[in-house]
């Protein structure tokens, strides 16, 4: 059964399915930080959702919707609107070609993104591969 | 006459004779400035009986209309002439702050024929223009050179443009410097200068650039400084340089590995600008109203060449994974030695890779080099070619002609890494399929710097008003083809105004900046009508030098699938990708001549 978008169970299913992943394991396995992705609200969604993923030498843990973001640091900040997330889920935008471009607004360490872009690709193809209710 | 300064100084060395000249107005309208007006001033000064080498030759120094105003990343200066390298149309062009300095001397430009019995070296101060004996200076290399001509002159402010060993010495790799390592690098033209004896020129004034509306131009390039203090691709250069690609680039398969025959190897990865930055950076520099400052100052505790500038992208590529070279410190020393003596970084890395290939398939051995192993993978090797090019000392002679020359002479033309003859830099087309057309249709040969389209497909240069988008990579239609057409006009336009190619504010405030400072009063869809037409007087011109329609073409090597990496098993499909090019500059199918009103 499709997962929602965004949602507490997503960013579970991806972490799960992150450290089910082999080559996810491998090409991160340098990568230190943890996320916070923001999706923000556009004409298919209304509200403003922040969710959290650690990520630490190819493992993921402490997954969870945040309820803003005094709740938690993080090293990386993400944030694009609900429908930017959307295409880059769905493999209709490249989440460099995003960043490059500024729909991805990221802050935090561009050492680690510009040392390890693999990793970010891969995150991305492991995130693809949830079956994701987008909500229509 | 706003937005330039109005005159041309004319020198002809052969005579020592010195004047000014007014700038051609219509010209400058409809070419702008840099490489677009110099290839129209050059139309009616070159054909194929021009020895690039020879006193006929003209070498033209030029900057645009925007160059040392408030606008951001306009500090640049073009040099054109026919290469000597290549045979056909050959420009480059380099930031720092020698192109402002001119123009603050009173000229747009320094057009130069003829040649001096005697070394010399020419200075331009507050618009007095002077000649001056270059014996002290000849044989020095470039950074000795500015230093020197700095205490002559008594003001640690003159810019100097000037070449080292190998252009006194007419190596064809030969570029020009200014503003410490900042180079005009490619096409050879630093050899054009050494035929004509011409060691350097200095430049200092305290001119100023008249402006049509200068309020509003103030407004406008304040506006788009602040756009590139925060915005992702400004702070990667900042922080890394544009060494800062090279993961990336590896990921993509765009960083050419054991002379473009690898796509990925693991090792790539050491030469990471970010571990540039964290080991060897002492700090920043940058260009005249810049603040990206992607430039990089160096120092490598193992050879400890003082005040070292980059290595760049393209360094790291060519003197690094291209000859399987995989340690930092030895590719700050190499490109240090192609600085010091005055050498394009690229061609010289492409022609080195070469010999490397040729050795290491048994067509070239050490009974051809006067006894050197040439293998990949030893940059004490490389070290030594560098010099014996610069010196053209023993095989150092023939690599001084450059790759194509190598690949002939050892009868294997396609093996060859040049198009119409100048060496392809560290962007593979089989990673961005687009980068094929940009290759094989460069007025100048493979030039990564006539249509990026590794940032347009990355996401860096959007510019959607002109119809340029980011794009599938790997997308080999013919509409990719025209895109790349349009970006490669686009920049056409760039080379001409002359802006940093990091700098993308996008349409209306490029558009806004321009008629501010010329009171042209140019409509949107004016600025890509300019680009195309720079691009087919250069077209035009190396048409007249010899070029045809089976010179757009890419070298044999680089249409042969990759088996690992991000660009594995793509190759471009060139019909088609030309086709679409074609179409979008207007050419004729057949016969690949630009048609229409060209303006001339």
């Amino acid at each position: 059964m499709a997962i929602k978008f965004p949602s507490d169970k997503w960013i579970k299913e991806l972490s799960s399915q992150l450290n089910a992943s082999e080559s996810y394991a491998q090409v991160a396995a340098t990568w230190e930080g943890d996320n916070i992705f923001i999706i923000l609200p556009d004409t298919d969604y209304p509200d403003t959702t922040y969710l959290y993923i650690n990520l630490q030498h190819g493992k993921a843990s402490n997954a969870r919707q945040l309820s803003s973001l005094d709740e938690q640091k993080a090293l990386f900040i993400t944030s694009a609107p609900f429908n930017t997330w959307r295409k880059v889920l769905e493999g209709r935008l490249d989440p460099i070609q995003g960043i490059f471009s500024g729909k991805l607004k990221l802050v935090g360490s561009m050492a680690q993104v510009q040392r390890t872009p693999k990793a970010t690709y891969e995150m991305v193809k492991v995130a693809a591969q949830i079956d994701t209710d987008f909500g229509s | 006459m706003n937005g330039y300064l109005g005159k041309i100084l004319r020198v002809d060395l052969s005579h020592s004779r010195l004047w000014d000249e007014t700038l051609n107005e219509d010209y400058a309208r409809y070419y702008v400035g840099g490489s677009g007006l110099a290839a129209r001033y050059l139309y009616d000064m070159l054909d194929a009986s021009t020895d690039p080498l020879g006193p006929e030759s003209p070498l033209f120094f030029l900057t645009g209309p925007l160059v040392g105003t408030s606008m951001t990343s306009a500090g640049r200066y073009s040099v054109c002439a026919r290469s000597p390298l290549t045979g056909i149309w050959g420009e480059a062009n380099s930031g720092g702050f020698f192109g402002p300095e001119l123009r603050y001397a009173g000229y747009d430009g320094v057009l130069i024929t003829g040649k001096a019995k005697q070394p010399v070296w020419l200075s331009i101060i507050n618009g007095q223009a002077a000649l001056h004996g270059a014996g002290n200076l000849w044989g020095n290399d470039i950074y000795a050179t500015q230093t020197l001509l700095c205490e002559t002159l008594g003001d640690p402010k003159v810019r100097v443009a000037c070449i080292g060993l190998a252009g006194e010495n007419l190596v064809k790799l030969a570029g020009i410097a200014n503003d410490h390592g900042r180079f005009a690098a490619r096409t050879g033209l630093g050899a054009v200068m050494g035929s004509k004896n011409l060691k350097a020129i200095a430049a200092r004034g305290t001119g100023k650039v008249p402006l049509y509306a200068p309020e509003e131009y103030k407004a406008v390039t304040n506006q788009i400084l602040a756009l590139y203090k925060e915005d992702f691709p400004s702070q990667s250069y900042r922080a890394y340089g544009t060494a800062g690609y090279v993961n990336l680039s590896h990921m993509l398969g765009d960083l050419p590995i054991h002379y473009y025959q690898m796509g990925e190897y693991a090792l790539a990865d050491n030469l990471s600008g970010v571990d540039l930055a964290d080991k060897f950076l002492t700090h920043n520099t940058a260009c005249h109203k810049c603040v990206i400052a992607c430039g990089r100052e160096t120092q490598s505790p193992t050879y400890k060449d003082p005040k070292v500038d980059g290595p760049e992208y393209e360094t790291v590529g060519a003197l690094g994974s291209l000859l399987m070279i995989f340690d930092l410190e030895a590719v700050i020393h190499a490109g240090h030695l192609c600085n010091l003596y005055g050498l394009d970084i690229i061609s010289m890395g492409v022609t080195i890779g070469l010999a490397c290939e040729l050795f290491e398939r048994g067509l070239l051995t050490s009974a051809d080099t006067g006894g050197l192993e040439i293998r990949y993978g030893d940059p004490d090797m490389v070290f030594h070619l560098i010099e014996m090019t610069a010196r053209r000392e023993g095989f150092g002679t023939v690599l001084a002609e450059g790759n194509a020359t190598l690949a002939d002479r050892a009868g294997v033309p396609e093996l060859s890494a040049t198009v119409n003859r100048l060496e392809v830099p560290m962007h593979d087309p089989r990673a961005y399929l687009g980068m094929a057309v940009t290759y094989a249709l460069s007025p100048r040969g493979a030039c990564h710097m006539q249509g990026d389209m590794y940032t347009l497909d990355l996401g860096q240069s959007n510019i959607e008003e002109v119809g340029l988008e980011p794009g599938d990579r790997h997308d080999n239609t013919f509409e990719k083809g025209r895109t790349a057409a349009r970006l490669q006009a686009w920049r056409n336009l760039y080379n001409s105004l002359i802006l940093c190619q990091f700098e993308n504010p996008g349409v209306q405030p490029l558009l806004t900046v321009i008629n501010a400072a010329t009171g042209w009063g140019l409509e949107a869809e004016d600025l890509m009508t300019l680009g195309k037409r720079i691009v087919n007087i250069k077209r035009l011109l190396n048409i007249k030098l010899g070029l045809t329609k089976d010179n757009d073409r890419l070298p044999d090597l680089l249409v042969k699938p990759l088996r690992e990496g991000g660009a594995a098993g793509y190759v471009p499909d060139i019909p088609t990708l030309l086709a679409g090019a074609y179409a979008e500059f207007g050419w004729d199918p057949e016969s690949g001549h630009p048609l229409g009103d060209l303006h001339l």
